[in-house]
């Protein structure tokens, strides 16, 4: 249906070009869900942009794009219109964005219906019904009446996929569908595209730049790296035993809820100016030797391999990824013998609520019900949940600033902000307290002064504490190095750094104080892969430090269990499971928790627990908590007791979890997720 | 389905390839309107500094012999009814009409800005009396305001830089707060309170810089019209008086002449106000010019 043939694109602009798709070939046929992985960078878009005709200003493109015996890059604009109206869609990686945010949805799926397909309105209306339905929306004739502002992200995600396929194109695309998704949704709209694939025998290319979690719904998946097809094969083979070193070292960037090791590869990819006359990824690669250096390898099938299986590399590697040694760091396993008992506590909660009341009329937002928790020194907690569950309203309370509506936090025995009944610091005395708890943002590039120097950034903690400016100016050069940051550096501005620079800079922030604790609220999950990688790296050593706390925050199971000593499970405000990190992950005990789990990608053999797995009935934003146990609306095992009461933590060996049937659930659910 | 328009924003996606597709057009465009703006704008400081140079007769030399005689001869542009020379008053007068004006908005930018940026990160209470004044002072017309200002202070040049320092101040206290009240939900605010920052740290290194863009902007194109309001003021008697010379008393004192048919007694201050006014428009176009192509 659709074939790629050596296409190559080339963009001119005055001063520069940029070489964005060097001979690019795969196929994508009828029901069949090819994934198209690669780092930001890489030209999954642009392969996307190449499809549907819409590529930039100033590219030359050669070679074919051939869908339905027609070459796109030969259409004119009667032809492209049609090509894109029937033939390919695509679905945005930001659905609210794509969506117009003053019409119902079911207005614009309704619109479009008539346009491409000239159906009469009402006729269209009960077809829109139907396309909802077929994308897992419930009540579909509500939805069909709601504005994006009032869906939820994965809600927003299936209206797009709907809207997509209402025209029923031969071919969709969907470019990064789930980043911004938490693990249960993207799981689910993952299954979407598979089953548009299947039901209807359209072609679907997925772009991600997650193979792991794409892997399990794609037939085959083809692997980019700067511009350039690297591996492409069947999409089990080659997660279970990827051959080009590049799509090993993706692999091994992401971490894995069985506790798999972390590797980084270091460097970043180039950006090509003319078509490679090398192996693009010779500069990174562990394997790679003069004959790398000098020419570039050609696509060849993989010998012994099944077919279709073809890379480009000469020195293909075999079996599992982790069994051989690398010749690249690893991180070191969270060590467990850390006592928490023994070392005095950097951070208390104690039965925090935070309401954000709105400013006009009564209600708000309940954001914590009722959190308590302690850090000791040396102790790296994890805290992880869907988005909206309050992580990041945990990481506001502990930095003094959100105030707790009730209940207590201590920081390094402080507290930070005005609390009922307590005495609260002011001044001079306030500023040098809350240096000692420091965050790690999000968002490396926005936690930065836009107009202030790297070195000013950096420096900002140690103005509280009163240092002299060669005093500052001594921490910072000795902060620098510990982070592998260059000295030229300092002088730049924020908008000048890379996501990995700019959140090595926020770290080197964070640790130039000295804290007695630091808080990382999701800093990964903003930057690349092998980016990543390189960041949990420098996360590990840090959080290593047995005279420093740490909380780690993060939706991905897998980044926690790499760090945490302990773990807690946040929904909707409440703690659910809390225990050491290897027994909530390898014995679960609330339902929530097992789902979680159940999610979480894996590489090599599907997602987590198989067949047995929890799942939850319905998505977040349907389940109403008034009474009862949060979860009692989503979850599969629910009692009458469950809807009326809440249970609070109970004790189960090591770990704790607040579920009324915790005692039973390991022989309703048959064998338990156990090890890895 | 997929048609133009929803096929459109796949290019959002892929960064930074469209991203400067249109900034170099607009970009020089920019420059162009910078340039000939500071240009104009060159021209008339070098007048005003070098104007005891440039002409011949005083300020308020009064020559008895000619009044209003035409261009020509003895006296370039001619001479009013005092008897005193066009050409030299219109090149004394860009003094006080130039550094009236810029004192006048430097005056207001920093009173506007600490205003906006106090009122904008503390919010509450403070934050509504400040912007319930500021909306006070907004809800005249600038120029009746300055009417009333005026009228009340009494002449004086510093009484005229208050005057419309007053009138523009609100302006920037609107901006900046709004500025501000974006900014202060970005990460790098919670950044620096977390880092210990005091409050007017936080105001003075990290919001003042980051608030200031629109006000590089406007403030050009606010000294065009703090000169219009002067000599608006002047020509209704309020602002400077004579003999100082001011183009707007200048256009004032020439007006009765004009219907006599002496033109040269009022066109030549107006065309020396109309240079100055564009001269900044054109700078301020050209900086909102650019910074829009930067955010491109």
């Amino acid at each position: 249906m659709l074939s790629i043939e050596n296409l190559s694109v080339v963009i001119r602009r005055p001063g520069r070009q940029v070489a964005a798709l060097n001979d690019i070939t795969f196929a994508v046929r009828p029901g069949e869900v090819v994934g198209l992985v690669g780092e930001s960078g890489g030209g999954k878009s642009m392969v996307a942009r190449a499809i549907v005709g819409l590529l930039p200003d100033g590219s030359h493109a050669t070679g074919r794009v051939v869908f339905d015996d027609a070459d796109v890059l030969g259409m004119d604009e009667v032809a492209l219109a049609a090509h894109r109206g029937r033939g390919v869609a695509i679905c945005f990686q930001n659905p609210r964005g794509a969506l117009s945010p003053t019409r119902t949805v079911g207005r614009q799926l309704v619109d479009r219906l008539v346009t491409h397909q000239n159906m009469p309105v009402d006729r269209a209306r009960e077809a829109a019904r139907e396309l909802f339905e077929a994308v897992g929306i419930r009540s579909p004739q509500r939805r069909l009446d709601a504005y994006p502002h009032e869906l939820s992200g994965g809600m927003a995600q299936r209206v797009m996929i709907s809207l997509a396929t209402g025209c029923a194109p031969g071919l969709l695309i969907a470019d990064e569908p789930t980043t911004g998704l938490d693990v249960t949704l993207t799981r689910e709209i993952l299954r979407q595209f598979r089953h548009a694939a299947d039901t209807d025998g359209r072609g679907v290319l997925l772009i991600s730049h997650d193979l792991a979690s794409i892997a399990e719904v794609c037939d085959r998946v083809v692997v980019l790296y700067a511009g350039t097809v690297v591996e492409s094969g069947p999409a089990a083979q080659v997660l279970r035993e990827p051959a080009h070193p590049y799509t090993r070292a993706l692999l091994r960037s992401v971490p894995d809820v069985g506790g798999r090791p972390v590797v980084a590869t270091a460097g970043a990819m180039p950006l090509l100016t003319r078509a490679p006359q090398n192996c693009p990824f010779v500069a990174r690669c562990g394997h790679a030797d003069d004959t790398c250096a000098a020419r570039r390898p050609t696509t060849e099938p993989l010998a012994g391999g099944p077919d279709g299986w073809s890379l480009a590399c000469f020195h293909p590697q075999a079996g599992p990824i982790g069994a051989e040694p690398e010749p690249v760091r690893a991180i070191p396993a969270a060590d467990p013998a850390v006592g928490p008992q023994a070392k005095s506590t950097v951070l208390e909660i104690d039965d925090a609520h935070v309401v954000y009341r709105s400013r006009f009329g009564s209600g708000g937002h309940h954001a914590l019900r009722g959190v308590s928790l302690r850090v000791a020194a040396g102790e790296t907690l994890g805290v992880v949940g869907e988005s909206g569950c309050g992580k990041s309203t945990l990481a506001k309370l502990v930095m003094g600033l959100v105030s707790p509506t009730s209940g207590a936090v201590t920081v390094a025995g402080h507290s930070l902000v005005r609390q009922p009944g307590r005495a609260h610091l002011r001044g001079r005395a306030l500023r040098q307290a809350r240096t000692r708890a420091q965050l790690v943002f999000q968002d490396p590039i926005g936690s930065l002064s836009p107009r202030r120097t790297v070195a000013d950034s950096i420096a900002e903690p140690l103005r509280a504490a009163g240092l002299s400016a060669a005093e500052r100016a001594a921490r910072v050069a000795a902060v620098l190095d510990r982070m592998e940051l260059d000295r030229s550096i300092l002088q730049r501005y924020p908008h000048e750094l890379s996501g990995g620079q700019a959140q090595r800079v926020g770290i080197a922030r964070a640790l130039v104080g000295e804290p007695d604790l630091i808080v990382f609220d999701e800093p990964t999950s903003a930057l690349d892969v092998t980016v990543q990688a390189q960041i949990l790296t420098v996360i590990s050593e840090v959080t290593a430090d047995k005279d420093r706390a740490a909380v780690f925050i993060s939706h991905d199971l897998a980044t926690v269990r790499g760090f945490a000593d302990r773990v807690v499970v946040l929904y909707l405000g409440r703690i659910v499971e809390e225990g050491p990190v290897d027994v909530v992950f390898d014995h679960p005990r609330h339902p929530y928790t097992m789902a979680l789990l159940a999610s979480a990608p894996r590489l090599g053999g599907g997602t987590g627990a198989g067949g047995d797995a929890v799942e939850l009935v319905k998505d977040l934003e349907e389940a109403d908590a008034t009474t009862g146990c949060p979860l009692a609306a989503r979850c599969p095992f629910v009692t009458d007791t469950c809807r009326t009461q809440q249970q609070h933590l109970q004790p189960y060996g090591a770990s704790r979890a607040a579920c009324w049937r915790a005692p039973e659930l390991a022989a309703l659910t048959g064998k338990q997720a156990t090890t890895p | 389905m997929a048609d133009l328009r929803t096929a459109g924003p796949a290019g959002a996606t892929d960064q930074g390839v469209a991203a400067d597709a249109g900034g170099t057009r607009d970009g020089r465009f920019a420059r162009v309107l910078i340039t000939t703006g500071a240009a104009i704008l060159t021209v008339v400081v070098v007048a005003a500094v070098f104007a005891p140079l440039l002409s011949s007769w005083g300020e308020t030399v009064i020559d008895p012999a000619s009044t209003l005689a035409a261009p020509g001869g003895g006296h370039l542009l001619g001479t009013d009814g005092n008897g005193m020379d066009i050409w030299s008053r219109v090149l004394y007068a860009a003094r006080l009409d130039l550094g009236i004006a810029v004192a006048a908005v430097a005056l207001a930018v920093v009173a506007g800005t600490l205003l906006g940026l106090v009122a904008g990160y503390r919010g509450g209470w403070l934050d509504d009396v400040l912007m319930r004044v500021v909306d006070i002072f907004q809800a005249f017309p600038t120029f009746i305001l300055a009417l009333a200002v005026a009228a009340l202070l009494g002449n004086g040049t510093l009484n005229l830089v208050l005057t419309i320092a007053a009138v523009n101040a609100p302006a920037y206290a609107r901006l900046v707060r709004a500025e501000v009240r974006t900014l202060r939900e970005l990460p790098f605010v919670d950044a620096a309170v977390t880092s210990g920052a005091s409050t007017a740290g936080i105001l003075w290194r990290h919001l003042l810089p980051n608030s200031l863009t629109p006000v590089r902007v406007i403030a050009p194109l606010n000294c065009g019209w703090a000169m219009l309001t002067l000599a608006g003021l002047s020509f209704l008697g309020l602002g400077v008086s004579i003999p100082a010379a001011e183009w707007g008393a200048m256009i004032s004192l020439g007006a009765a002449d004009v219907v006599g048919g002496r033109w040269w007694t009022s066109v030549p201050p107006g065309l020396a106000l109309l240079v100055c006014v564009l001269g900044f428009s054109l700078l301020g176009e050209g900086l909102q010019e650019r910074a829009d192509a930067k955010r491109r």
